[in-house]
This record gives C-alpha cells, structure tokens and sequence, in this order.
C-alpha cells in the first residue's frame, strides 16, 4: 500500500513536471534549468506509456557539479538510426539538441554507440569498455527488440540486464532502459511479449527509469495520422525518432527532480 | 595429412565451441569453456594460431629462409582476408534472403548489417577494407593483421625471442593503457578484438612452441608452472562461474589492465588462459582408447580451421534464422548442435579429400 502511495505521488510529480510545472523547488542539489520540454503535438502519448518516474540522483549531482553531460547512448538499430534519412536525424542526435536547449548552460556531449542487430548479452559488454574509455555520466541502453526475435530465454536476458545494471548502480552511474520497438507485425509475438514484461520486471523491482517506447509508440500510430515508421513498417523515421528523442529527453528532465521515496515510521517522507 | 595431434585437436574443438557460443540462447552455451574461464575460445584459437605459426618459421636449429616465410605469412593473410570477404558476403545474402522470404525486415539489421543494407556506398568501401565488420565475423580481420605482421614477428624472433616478447608486451600495454583501438568506419566505433590488444596471446603461442628461450623456460620449469598455475586455473573458474567481473569503477586506472576486457584482451583473460593451457598441456595424449574417434574428429576440424570456419560462420547464423522461426528449446538446439557438428565434420573431410585428390592427380 504505502509503496503504491509512493508509486502515485511519484506519478502525480512526473505528469506534473511534464505539464510545466517549475519543479525544481522538489530538488535543492538538481540543476538550474527549465522545465522539462513540453511533447510536440505529434508525440503526445500518456505518461504513463512513456516512462514511470525513477530518479536519476546520480546524473542529477553530476549536474549539479560540473556544467558538461557525457551521455554514452549504447544500443542497437533504433540507437543507430536505421530509417531515419541521415544520421543527424537518429535519436540520440535529437536528444542533444533538445537536452541542450532543456539544460540551459549544460554542455551535452551524447556519444552515440548503436549497433545494429545486437542482442543485450553482447552490447552488456562493450558497456564495460565504454564506461572504463568515456566514463559517461548517464547511459542510455537501448535493448530487447533483439534478444526477442533471437529467442534469447527471457531468464538468460534478465541475467544479463541485472548483472549490468548491478554494476552501474555500484559505479554510480545512472542507467536509462530504453525498450523495445513497436511494429504491428510482432504485436502478437510470445516472446516478444515476454521479452517486453522482464524489462518492465526489471525496472519496477530495480527501480532504473524504463522508457516504455512500445506503448508510446503504439498509442501515437494508432492515435496519429502522421507515420511514425520508416517504409519497412519496423524501424521508426524521422518523426519517429524526434518522438523517441523527445520522450526520453522528458523523462530524463522530469526524473531529475524526482528523489527516491520511501517509507518511514512516520509516513511517506522524500 | 598429418595424424591426430594436441594443437588440431584443440583448435577443432575450439572451433565446435565458437559455433555454439554463436548461437545466442542456445542451451549447449552454457557449457562452453567461457563458463569455466575468463575468457573463451577466442584465446585458444589464436594462441594456437601463434602456435602454429612456428611450424611455417621455423625453430632456432631449421630456419627457413625469410623470404620464403614473408612470401608464405603474406599469401596466408590474403587467403584469411578473401574467407572474411566471402563469408561476410554469404552472410549477408543469408540476411536479405531470410528478410525477404519471411517478410521481417529486423533480420537485416543483424549483426551490423543494416548500415550495408542502408548506407550500401560509404559501408562497402568499409567492408572491404576490413573497417565495417558484422558482429560474429569480426575475428578473421584480426588474423588478417596478424599474418600480414608475422614476417616482422619472425624478424623480431631471430634477433631475440626475449626482444619479440618485450616489443609486443609493450604494444599490448600501450594498447591497454592509453585505451587505443583501430577505428571503424563507416560507423563511429571500433575493431571489437583489437588487434594490438590480441597479438599478444598470438606471440606467446608462436614463442612458447619455440624449443629454447621463453619455450624453453616454460617446458624446463613446467612442473612449478603447474603447481603456480592451479591457484589461477580454480580462481578463474570460481569467477567465470559466479559470473563476476570487476566494474570500471571499482579498479585503478589505467582500468583495461585491470577488467576482464575482451577487446583488449586484458591481463586477466591471459594470464588465466595461460594456466589453463599449462595444466591442460600433454592431458591429449593421455586420453583413453575409447576417445579415439572424437579426438580425430577434433583434429581433423583442427586441421583445415580456416574452411571450417568459414562453414562454422555461416552456419552458426542460419542457427540464429533457425532459432528465430522455429523458437529453442532442448530438441531444437540439440538439432542444431547435430547438425553443426556433421556439417563441419563433413567441410573438414571434403577440405582434405579435395586435397587428396589434387596430390594424387599432380603425381599422375
């Protein structure tokens, strides 16, 4: 009950951020900046398909330290950019730019390290390489889409995304799940469907901010007229990936401010 | 063709554990030698690569002429360089193909193919120079490396094996320490087994299988060798087991001489790959009567590695497709497993009866 409460005041916190709401009076240490940037009319979605608010306490101190961002977005095609016409148009490119516009006077640096087709077992380690070269101050893994259509066993997966995630939390580097790619085709796959609750599993119990990007994606093509996909109706285009970009870009701002909840003898305290 | 022997043998099994490890999800992965060690059969390969690469040198008493040796070590990387060329084109028409005919186009994207499929000009002129390379085919441009330095390995050699060991001690700690790799391109990345990382297991082959110097050290002193190497062996095995490796943040700087890094193949992985290797060392001629046709099914893979290969490649990836439309399981992969192990048995045997065929037809 009392974390359902969290869970509740927590969301009220996020949908309240991602309304406009100044909420930088919930965070001292957090970062001067604006609020999160509002969702184009095109990429509207509810918050509650987007991501469940996590906090970020330790990209938040990062920023509230130094005025520089080094974010390793790490992943597979969607973090690549298959489908968008270039390179520049890929979402950790459009992330920059809305996080530099977000994050006034926050030099954002996003090294950008998608791999097409990779399963997570062997993205997990160029992760390591990655963090001991660049030492990021926030990861953003992109994962699942082929761990599923490989078969990987969800047990296997789960493995691998704990693991990595273990050792993130003990580095103090905040990690953000970026999830699986929404496509009709594979709305009915089993595994695809297993793949997509472990890392919802994963993310509740380990509390790690999860974008949901299936089910946005999912509300704004059935909801939308404008396609969000490329022509092989599997990665996204262009809007597509803006969208992506945008949502992670909001819950990452909103989830700045957001601090970890829990239960005391006298309550819910912050 | 040469009788069963420790070095084929091991290389053939090596190469039956790659195409396994290949195989993401499959249940037999979890048997394989990464799970005992902290490194896999990636190590075994090349260090017996190195290994092997003294039987085309030479030893200290019967040296071959250097410029035989260049020429040989030259036209070896061209052969390795075309293989790589091939599978990856094989690869990726397997790719398109499967994409095609079961209407998924998530199947291009595998493997870093997609940038073929979706940037076709920038990434050929990469494919061919061996700077874009699909995830699973991506060891074959290290041996392409490898060969083609292997006459200045051999130079090095002649002068002083002692000096060849501290020349690529030192490149493999200049790699580790300032985190330099070869780059990719065209996507930003780069090479996943780092060539100046990996040519050091190489040269501890091609020197340990050498008679005297650090060989010789090694085979004078391998009875204390052992009992030093146990402690690591089980060490080695405990963590593999457990699943643990130190985070970057939790070990001292320059941080890649300290993880379990397979790009750059960190001391860790090495030096427990050594252990293993001299506790293991003399176990294939030990083993029973019975073993017989297993220990030459391995040496005959062994022998012909560079075809079986190619054919473990792509067959490991039409694994993959196979996984993808029927789903694992126990029966599928035990399917799987058997069929990868006729068909590379039956490349093995068809490499050397080819070859059979020519030697009888030029005696002729």
């Amino acid at each position: 009950m009392a974390r359902k409460c969290a869970r509740l005041l927590l969301a009220s916190l996020s949908i309240a951020a991602s309304l406009g709401f100044d909420a930088r009076a919930q965070d001292a240490a957090a970062p001067k900046s604006d609020e999160p940037p509002p969702l184009s009319a095109q990429c509207q979605a509810p918050a509650s398909d987007i991501a469940a608010p996590e906090p970020l306490p330790n990209f938040a101190a990062v920023l509230a330290a130094k005025k520089k961002a080094r974010i390793l977005a790490i992943g597979s095609s969607s973090t690549f950019g298959v489908g968008a016409t270039s390179r520049s148009r890929n979402y950790p490119s459009q992330l920059r730019e809305i996080l530099a516009k977000a994050l006034k006077g926050v030099d954002v640096e996003i090294i950008n390290r998608g791999i097409s087709g990779e399963v997570a077992a062997t993205t997990a380690d160029r992760l390591r390489t990655e963090v001991a070269l660049n030492r990021p101050d926030l990861v953003l893994w992109q994962l699942g889409t082929n761990d599923a259509l490989s078969r990987v066993p969800p047990e296997q997966f789960e493995a691998t995304v704990r693991s990595t995630i273990a050792w993130l939390k003990a580095d103090k580097i905040d990690v953000v799940l970026v999830g699986l790619q929404y496509t009709p085709k594979l709305a009915r796959d089993k595994n695809y469907e297993e793949i997509r609750d472990t890392l919802f599993k994963i993310s509740a119990q380990e509390g790690v901010l999860y974008i949901r990007r299936y089910d946005a994606m999912r509300f704004i093509s059935q909801a939308r007229a404008a396609p969000v996909l490329a022509q092989d109706d599997f990665h996204l285009n262009d809007l597509g990936y803006r969208c992506m970009a945008e949502h992670v870009a909001q819950a990452v701002i909103a989830n700045l401010f957001v601090r970890r909840f829990r239960p005391t003898s006298s309550g819910l305290l912050p | 063709m040469r009788a069963p022997n420790e070095i084929d043998f091991w290389r053939g099994f090596a190469l039956l554990t790659i195409f396994i490890n290949h195989v993401p999800g499959i249940v037999f992965e979890r048997f394989t030698s990464r799970n005992f060690m902290l490194g896999d059969s990636a190590e075994m390969f090349v260090f017996l690569a190195g290994f092997s690469l003294r039987f085309v040198v030479g030893s200290s008493e019967k040296r071959a002429p250097l410029r035989n040796v260049a020429h040989r070590l030259l036209g070896r990387a061209l052969e390795i360089y075309s293989a790589q060329i091939l599978i990856t084109m094989l690869a990726l028409a397997i790719l398109a193909g499967a994409s095609l005919y079961l209407s998924q186009p998530a199947l291009l994207d595998w493997h870093n193919a997609s940038p073929v499929f979706h940037e076709p000009v920038e990434t050929h002129i990469g494919l061919v120079l061996l700077t874009h390379q699909l995830g699973y085919f991506n060891i074959l441009p290290l041996y392409v490396v490898l060969m083609t330095a292997a006459p200045l390995f051999a130079v090095l050699d002649r002068v002083s094996p002692w000096l060849l060991l501290a020349v690529s001690f030192a490149v493999w700690m200049g790699a580790l320490v300032t985190g330099y790799n070869l780059p990719t391109w065209p996507i930003d990345g780069t090479w996943f087994f780092n060539p100046l990382g990996w040519q050091f297991i190489f040269v501890c082959g091609f020197l340990l299988a050498r008679r005297d110097g650090p060989g010789g050290f090694a085979r004078r002193h391998l009875k204390w060798i052992r009992i030093l190497a146990i402690p690591f062996v089980l060490l080695g095995i405990v963590s593999a087991w457990h699943g643990y490796s130190p985070s970057p943040g939790h070990v001292p700087a320059p941080k890649l001489v300290f993880l379990f890094n397979k790009t750059f193949d960190s001391p860790a992985r090495v030096l427990q790959f050594l252990c293993v290797a001299a506790v293991v060392h003399g176990l294939w001629a030990r083993l029973p009567r019975w073993f017989a046709p297993v220990s030459e099914y391995f040496s005959r893979l062994g022998r012909n590695s560079l075809e079986v290969f190619c054919v473990c490649s792509v067959l490991s990836l039409c694994g993959q497709i196979a996984a993808y439309v029927y789903g694992g399981g126990i029966a599928k992969d035990t399917l799987v497993l058997s069929i990868g192990i006729i068909v590379m048995g039956l490349s093995a045997w068809l490499t050397e009866w080819r070859a059979n065929a020519r030697a009888s037809s030029l005696r002729v």
